[in-house]
């Protein structure tokens, strides 16, 4: 279903926008969203991401083909350090946390009233 | 929390969010995808047959548990558990039971990924308990 669909529900949708507003609007959202805008704007920061994702997929081909060596192990790890010392990757990973940890909290306010897990409906089994 | 300066007039209340989010709860308890639901689960737990072919399907899945994943279930196992399946998957209750399921889903998850657009995280996957 679309949200063209959820046109037949005019009150769901409704609920559904104000929510979405509300949660835009909260405490930890906004400081999420500063963040994310930081991130996003520090090319140091998001190279840092890609390099530390590009090692971590060349390590695991490598583990595949039983060809890893100290060395690159040492280079994951200086990486590792480094992402971890960056204040901006740093803020954008505790904010995001904070904000998944409130979305938590407003489904566990949603599930309560309906009887059932909103999220596990909503979700879409991979398995 | 950041030292970045909030502008407390432009946040939503705590007390506010919450309230947004029973609404919401509210809404969709009312539509017709919901009472469905519930009026498809309240008559499969009243049908006695269903049950049985649940349960009877159930039983055998774990008593073949160890073998299942082992993959060494007999092809005479196999067919039984299979006919006992499409027994229970076949039931009217349980076949109205997965339609008002996949109905209710389908609004849940239109709502979901409107929220998730919107907030830019994936609202299921950041309340889901995950799977496998």
């Amino acid at each position: 279903m679309t949200n063209a669909n959820l046109n037949q529900l005019p009150e769901l949708m409704a609920v559904t926008q104000a929510l979405a507003e509300n949660l835009l609007a909260s405490e930890p959202f906004v400081i999420y969203q500063q963040a994310s805008a930081r991130f996003n704007a520090d090319p140091q920061a998001r190279g840092l991401i890609e390099r530390l994702s590009q090692a971590q997929a060349d390590l695991r081909r490598r583990q595949m083909g039983r060809g890893v060596t100290q060395t690159d192990v040492d280079q994951l790890r200086a990486l590792q350090r480094e992402v971890q010392s960056n204040d901006v990757i740093v803020d954008y990973v505790t904010t995001q946390q904070s904000a998944v940890a409130y979305l938590r909290e407003i489904n566990q306010e949603i599930s309560l009233l309906i009887g059932s897990d909103f999220a596990a409906l909503a979700g879409r089994s991979s398995c | 929390m950041s030292g970045f300066d909030l502008n407390e007039l432009e946040l939503a209340p705590p007390e506010v969010v919450r309230q947004a989010a029973r609404d919401f709860a509210i809404a969709l308890s009312e539509t017709p995808q919901f009472k469905a639901y519930e009026e498809a689960i309240e008559r499969l737990n009243h049908d006695a047959a269903a049950q049985r072919t649940i349960d009877a399907f159930q039983s055998k899945q774990q008593s073949l548990q160890a073998m299942l994943m082992l993959n060494a279930v007999s092809a005479a196992d196999k067919a039984e558990l299979q006919r006992l399946q499409n027994a229970f998957s076949s039931a009217p209750t349980v076949v109205a039971y997965a339609q008002a399921q996949a109905d209710l889903m389908a609004i849940c998850q239109a709502s979901a990924d409107w929220l998730s657009e919107a907030i830019g995280l994936n609202y299921a996957a950041a309340c889901g308990s995950g799977c496998c």
